[in-house]
């Protein structure tokens, strides 16, 4: 078998002991790697119902086939596990050089498993594991944590770490790696965490197995440096993700004072050229062409690596309108390891729910220093607001009552990515049906609606939209786990990646065989939400209540008194579930599971739940 | 003679030379018509709106319109 190392290495920390376990080639070209690889695990190893922040959870870290080798942006993993903020399947992907080293160790996959007596550090290198100690940057944030690991084995290995957050199980932490970013906004950090995993490191040297090597080196280099001059060509790393927000403001779709209003008179002074102009530095994940993250000095002189999605919600979001300022909570997200997006959500929630008298405190829109505080209370634990919102916006929407699920801007109880859906309806359906909480990586349809469509269409072309775009960057490139932003944002062909793919495995696939790989890995992932959730139904994959409610319309603006129609999104819902070939719960039916090669996991799932 | 705002997103700043500038043209200028006053290219992909909502290159623009030309993002 070329193209893939047919190893995973499986860890127990409870035991300290290590495996090396092989699988199939059938098993290899059914799920391809990452979110495949994850999700199949996840839902064969974990028992129904186990606590995502419990021995019994398993964290998974996956590659794919063209994962690590040189070629446009390969240099990212994933990571997994039943996720502690929606009790469902999560995972994430992030930058990072663990990609290249953990199969140059001899593995397309790590699963670790139970809990660690104490904080711990994994060391992988080749056969070898070590279980080593962690106390001395136990409590620490990432970036000292990081700081210490390559002290000890220098900068070349592949690190993930979790800071407080990720310790203290918030249940937004995340996964960290300085040679990259962040990944698994659904809490894999807090399961890292859980565990007392503080971070894994990993530093090989045996080739990857590929069936044309030749081949693969020759077009990856050509190909790297066409991906650089077409970014060059468009311009398009100038401002990076944030040339997006002041296009959000103009078209009324930013998220602005925790997504009550669509736009705003001050956002330019966040917008990409602003970004740009106080750019201190650019950085990008191993193999990368287009390097997306714009560092800039935070109020404290700090260096702080902003995006849009951190930029959105950490700024117009809670009424910040100072880059260093919104650097500053991105940078304090960044050690303690917690989710920015999530982070800033939960921000906006809290202070949401106080103006409008559901709790008392004294936080305000626009209050950078009482958001630091609180933030800081989050990622340590302290106090009860910081260990109600540590919860995420949802538990602590319903801990609080008084109506205040309306001010969690949630989908299953992930927090939603910045844009303001109030009045964009295949973003919302993008939204609901993310199968992990609402994420835009899943499906990103704005510009498509705006410009090929009616705005105010609910029609199947928007749900199509959505499933194209799923098999793409939900699919595709979340399992032979590649970056999406060459096809996404420069026009680098798809194409290319079945060309990558085959070159390393000696198959002859196309597009279409990925895209049936990308619909069993979104039926697998249903499967896992319906063992979890056996009475799961459509209003899962509803988008957050208060962009149907009349009284949040714009008063003003392009959309000035429009909002989503409850009973339209019901009908979107549904072209997405028929082409699909969902039930009308959102489950793959028996006949669609069949199609996807998942008649035995069908018939495993009647255990759970009852299959159409 | 009316008078219309132009604002450009993301690359096309640099590319162009400015962000945003107040033009004055003739009461039948159409979208296209005022890209050739700013030099914009044709044929580069793109997304315009006119008041926040999306527009062909043949559009009539009115007095204090607000067209705005951005790159096709697509999302992060």
């Amino acid at each position: 078998m070329y193209g893939w190392t047919g190893h995973i290495l499986r860890i127990n920390l409870s035991t300290k002991t290590s495996r090396v376990e092989t699988f199939t080639e059938e098993f290899a070209h059914k799920w391809i790697g990452g979110r495949g690889f994850a999700v199949k695990i996840l839902y064969d190893e974990l028992k129904p119902g186990i606590d995502p922040l419990g021995p019994d959870n398993k964290f998974i870290v996956a590659v794919g086939p063209i994962a690590g080798i040189p070629a446009p942006n390969t240099g990212k993993a994933v990571v997994a596990a039943k996720s502690p903020i929606t009790g469902g399947y999560g995972d994430g992907n992030l930058g990072t050089r663990i990609t290249e080293h953990l199969r140059k160790c001899g593995y397309d996959a790590l699963i670790v498993e139970g809990r660690a007596e104490r904080p711990t550090m994994l060391y992988i290198e080749n056969d070898k594991v070590e279980f080593l100690p962690a106390d001395e940057v136990w409590g620490k944030g990432t970036y000292e944590t990081n700081g210490w690991i390559y002290a000890k084995y220098g900068k070349g290995v592949g690190v993930l770490n979790i800071g407080q957050g990720g310790e203290n199980m918030v249940r937004y932490a995340v996964v960290r790696s300085l040679e990259g970013r962040a990944g698994g906004r659904p809490g894999i950090g807090a399961v890292m965490g859980s565990k007392r995993l503080k971070a894994i490191v990993a530093k090989g040297t045996i080739p990857i197995p590929q069936a044309d090597p030749v081949t693969m080196k020759r077009i990856g280099a050509e190909d790297l440096r066409k991906v650089q001059q077409m970014d060059k060509e468009s311009g398009w790393s100038i401002q990076s993700t944030d040339g997006v927000l002041a296009w959000c403001n103009e078209v009324a779709a930013l998220p602005v004072r925790n997504f009550r209003q669509t736009h705003h008179v001050d956002a330019w002074k966040v917008d990409g050229e602003r970004l740009n102009n106080a750019r201190i530095a650019t950085y990008g994940c191993p193999n990368c062409t287009m390097r997306c993250g714009i560092t800039i000095h935070d109020d404290a002189g700090r260096e702080s690596e902003l995006d849009y999605e951190n930029i959105g919600l950490l700024g117009p979001n809670l009424e910040i309108f100072d880059l260093p300022q919104v650097g500053a909570l991105n940078y304090m997200c960044d050690d303690y390891g917690i989710d920015t997006m999530s982070g800033g959500c939960v921000l906006s929630f809290y202070a949401d729910a106080v103006d409008h008298g559901a709790i008392s405190g004294d936080i305000k829109f626009g209050d950078a220093e009482g958001f630091k505080k609180i933030l800081t209370a989050i990622a340590l634990r302290q106090g009860q607001v910081g260990n109600l919102l540590a919860e995420g916006s949802l538990r602590a929407a319903r801990a609080i009552g008084h109506g205040s699920e309306a001010y969690a801007m949630q989908v299953k109880g992930l927090e939603v990515a910045a844009y303001n859906c109030k009045f964009i309806p295949g973003m919302a359906l993008a939204f609901g049906v993310s199968p992990i909480g609402a994420h835009h990586k899943e499906s990103w349809v704005i510009t498509f609606e705006i410009k090929q469509t009616s705005r105010d269409s609910y029609g199947p072309e928007k749900a199509q939209k959505v499933i194209d775009l799923q098999r793409i960057r939900g699919g595709l490139f979340e399992y032979i786990v590649s970056c999406r932003f060459p096809w996404i944002e420069v026009g680098w062909g798809l194409e290319n990646y079945p060309k990558y793919f085959n070159a390393v495995s000696g198959l002859n696939w196309t597009l279409e065989d990925f895209w049936t790989v990308s619909d069993r890995v979104y039926a697998m992932i249903k499967l896992f939400w319906l063992r979890e959730h056996p009475q799961t139904d459509r209003k899962l994959d509803y988008p957050p209540a208060v962009w149907f409610d009349p009284a949040n319309s714009d008063t003003e603006g392009p959309i000035a008194g429009r909002y989503l129609e409850y009973d339209k999104y019901d009908v979107l819902l549904q072209h997405y579930y028929d082409i699909r070939g969902y039930d009308r719960r959102g489950i793959p039916t028996h006949a669609t599971l069949a199609r996807l090669g998942l008649a035995a996991e069908a018939k495993a799932a009647e255990k759970y739940g009852s299959l159409v | 003679m009316m008078k219309v705002t132009i604002k450009l997103i993301g690359p096309l700043v640099n590319q162009l030379g400015f962000s945003e500038k107040e033009l004055t043209v003739a009461p039948s200028a159409t979208v296209e018509e005022i890209f050739a006053l700013v030099k914009i290219d044709k044929a580069r992909p793109k997304i315009v709106t006119r008041n926040g909502r999306a527009v062909g290159p043949g559009e009539k623009v009115e007095d204090g319109d607000r067209i705005v030309v951005s790159p096709i993002y697509s999302g992060g």
